[in-house]
């Protein structure tokens, strides 16, 4: 019983990690309906502003948003030098529609390959800001710390500031209309290139805070070629595709769904079978509820 | 319709021309280079399976790095276990690995481009670290591969690479006679006709589906006999072979051949060969500790992909065809209006 217990906390905590990653995910596509593979790389890029930050000053609380900083600008940048003029150019030929999709792959490769570059084989370090020891209840002790909780406060902190953003604010209304349809927004004075931009400087921002957190909750060493940002990459986005890859609640939800799945495999089966199985449910999902588990039935021809 | 036959009849010489090439080529490297050539052929058979896939029927991979590991592992357990020949390893590795491809390709069919993206990105990182978890597979350490020394026949001072060169080269030729023609028949008309435009093809009586999980199931057969090629040269098929970066560089060979065309196949096979290699004697040249070295070839290849999606989005083969015939095309089609 305490084990099962155990499993679903480790679960949400991992998960809710996840979940700020999917976010990233969702951003990007609904503001330019690109799949930004780049994604983990520009996370693996900030974590390391984020480890130069607390080498320096010795403050978690300097380095996290200095890192968010950091994601939210270099992802921008992105935006602005490289998927704009591709998308601009490339139309709806058909022959050219998996040129984002390489493109960002290509980005991918040369983050690594700079950050391979200035760090080679020595790795970073992200120790947790707070102690990371379980909590004991009565004889027990259960998996939560006081590292987790503050993850849990941190992701709450974040996904509702950007739910807050998207749904209270002018640039949120912005960001949904241009979304919805570019046309009519710029009809309606949206100017949708620099809302774009600010879609992916949010989501930048959302998935450096994943990398910090990750690393933290984790090995706690950075490396350019760690595993954990395969990880994140690939969990980030089944969870996307589970939340259905439009809606920031499905985003979270997917998140977590996901986060006590793989918490159970790797509890209960095996720790080599956790990639795989994440692909398992990823297909499972893509044939049972292809528009994810809040969205709407509409087609997927995308 | 002559034409046609002449056609075939040039191809026939080109391959055999190919295939005296190689034979020539090996007779004067040594066998560093062979075992370079020996990739190569890995990598013209790879990177053809993506182009098939990707460049004819509009289906996108990002994880044929997987589908090359069922292919290598296939072979490897073929001959340890069934105690098979060497050319029935490689025939069992393309057929499981089609095998597999065909159950992919039903999934596949369903999915648009980026989710397929995705999901086939997630099997390339998932499905090498099973062989952790089945002792059969040999753990991190692997298994072995042995396809023996060349026959007694061709002489005392036939090396091991020059052997692997030639199994390569010969079934890298009958793997590419066998694709430029079916993509030359209805399957290939069909799903080029896919891809252009999938009702039209409907309209047409085309089934979107069938094209589509035939054209995943072929690719992932020619991904399998890659993988037996790799094995052989690698000797051992363990995980740290396929890792994720794998699959993204044969993405990549493939965008640099220029993912349209099967003509420009070499170009993506020699330059990842190839740019390792300039990358060493780069670094030795400037006296680096080997840092350079090992990673100069990831930034290279990946400048190098975005220089290609920028510059050439369908490759230098097609740019090249672009430049030369826009004029003659235009008076053509202007003599023939007159």
């Amino acid at each position: 019983m305490m084990k099962l217990f155990n499993t679903i906390l480790i679960g949400i905590t991992s998960g809710s990690i996840y979940s700020l990653m999917a976010i990233a995910i969702v951003l990007v596509w609904r503001s330019t309906r690109v799949i930004n593979f780049a994604q983990a790389g520009l996370a693996l890029a900030s974590s390391f502003v984020g480890f130069e930050v607390l080498t320096r000053t010795g403050s978690f609380w300097i380095a996290l948003p200095v890192a968010l900083l950091a994601g939210a600008g270099m992802s921008a940048f992105i935006e602005y030098f490289f998927l704009r003029p591709l998308l601009k150019r490339s139309g709806d030929e058909s022959q050219e529609i998996f040129l984002p999709i390489i493109a960002t792959l290509g980005l991918l490769g040369v983050i690594k390959a700079i950050l391979s570059f200035i760090y080679g084989d020595q790795n970073g370090t992200i120790s947790p800001p707070v102690s990371d020891k379980d909590f004991i209840v009565g004889a027990n002790s259960i998996s939560m710390s006081p590292m987790r909780v503050l993850i849990l406060i941190v992701v709450i902190v974040l996904v509702s500031s950007i739910t807050w953003l998207f749904q209270k604010t002018s640039i949120g209304l912005a960001l949904r209309a241009s979304s919805y349809s570019p046309e009519i927004s710029r009809l309606a004075g949206v100017r949708v290139d620099l809302i774009r931009t600010c879609g992916w400087a949010i989501s930048g921002a959302a998935g450096s805070a994943a990398g910090m957190l990750q690393t933290a909750n984790g090995s706690g060493s950075l490396s350019p070629d760690s595993l954990e940002f395969s990880l994140l990459l690939v969990f980030g986005f089944v969870a996307a595709v589970i939340g259905g890859l439009e809606s920031l609640l499905g985003a979270v939800l997917g998140g977590i769904t996901l986060g006590i799945f793989i918490s159970f495999v790797l509890m209960y089966v095996s720790g080599s079978l956790v990639f795989i199985s994440a692909f398992l449910i990823l297909l499972l999902v893509l044939y049972v509820r292809p528009q994810g588990i809040i969205g709407k039935k509409v087609g997927r021809r995308a | 319709m002559h034409k046609l036959k002449a056609n075939n009849i040039t191809r026939i010489f080109a391959f055999l021309f190919l295939a005296l090439l190689v034979y020539l080529l090996s007779n004067h490297i040594d066998e560093w280079r062979s075992f370079q050539g020996a990739t190569v052929m890995f990598y013209v058979v790879a990177i053809a399976s993506i182009i098939l896939l990707t460049g004819y029927s509009g289906q996108i991979s990002l994880g044929h790095g997987a589908l090359v590991a069922i292919g290598s592992y296939t072979a490897a357990l073929t001959q340890i276990y069934l105690h098979q020949p060497i050319w029935m390893c490689f025939v069992a590795s393309v057929l499981v690995t089609a095998l597999f491809g065909a159950f992919l390709g039903f999934a596949a069919a369903r999915l648009s481009g980026p989710y397929l993206a995705g999901t086939t990105l997630a099997l390339a990182v998932g499905l090498p670290s099973i062989a952790n978890q089945f002792r059969i597979l040999g753990g991190e350490q692997g298994i072995n591969f042995d396809v023996g020394w060349p026959p007694k026949s061709l002489g005392a001072d036939f090396t091991q690479y020059k052997w692997f060169f030639w199994i390569s080269a010969l079934a890298t030729l009958i793997a590419m006679w066998w694709l430029h023609n079916i993509l030359r028949s209805r399957y290939g008309r069909a799903w080029r006709a896919v891809h252009k435009n999938e009702v039209a093809a409907e309209l047409a009586g085309i089934h979107v589906g069938r094209a589509k999980v035939l054209a995943f199931t072929l690719s992932a057969g020619l991904a399998g006999l890659a993988g037996a090629l790799l094995a052989m040269t690698m000797n051992n098929v363990s995980p740290s072979v396929f890792p994720l970066y794998l699959s993204l560089s044969l993405l990549t060979g493939a965008v640099l051949s220029g993912v349209t065309t099967l003509g420009g196949v070499m170009i993506g096979a020699v330059t990842l060969v190839a740019i390792p290699e300039i990358a060493t004697s780069v670094s030795s040249r400037w006296g680096d500790s080997g840092n350079l070295a090992t990673y100069l070839p990831n930034l290279v290849v990946s400048v190098l992909l975005l220089l290609t999606v920028f510059l050439a989005p369908r490759g230098p083969i097609e740019k090249f065809r672009a430049h030369r015939s826009t004029p003659e095309r235009i008076s053509q089609t202007k003599s023939k209006a007159q």
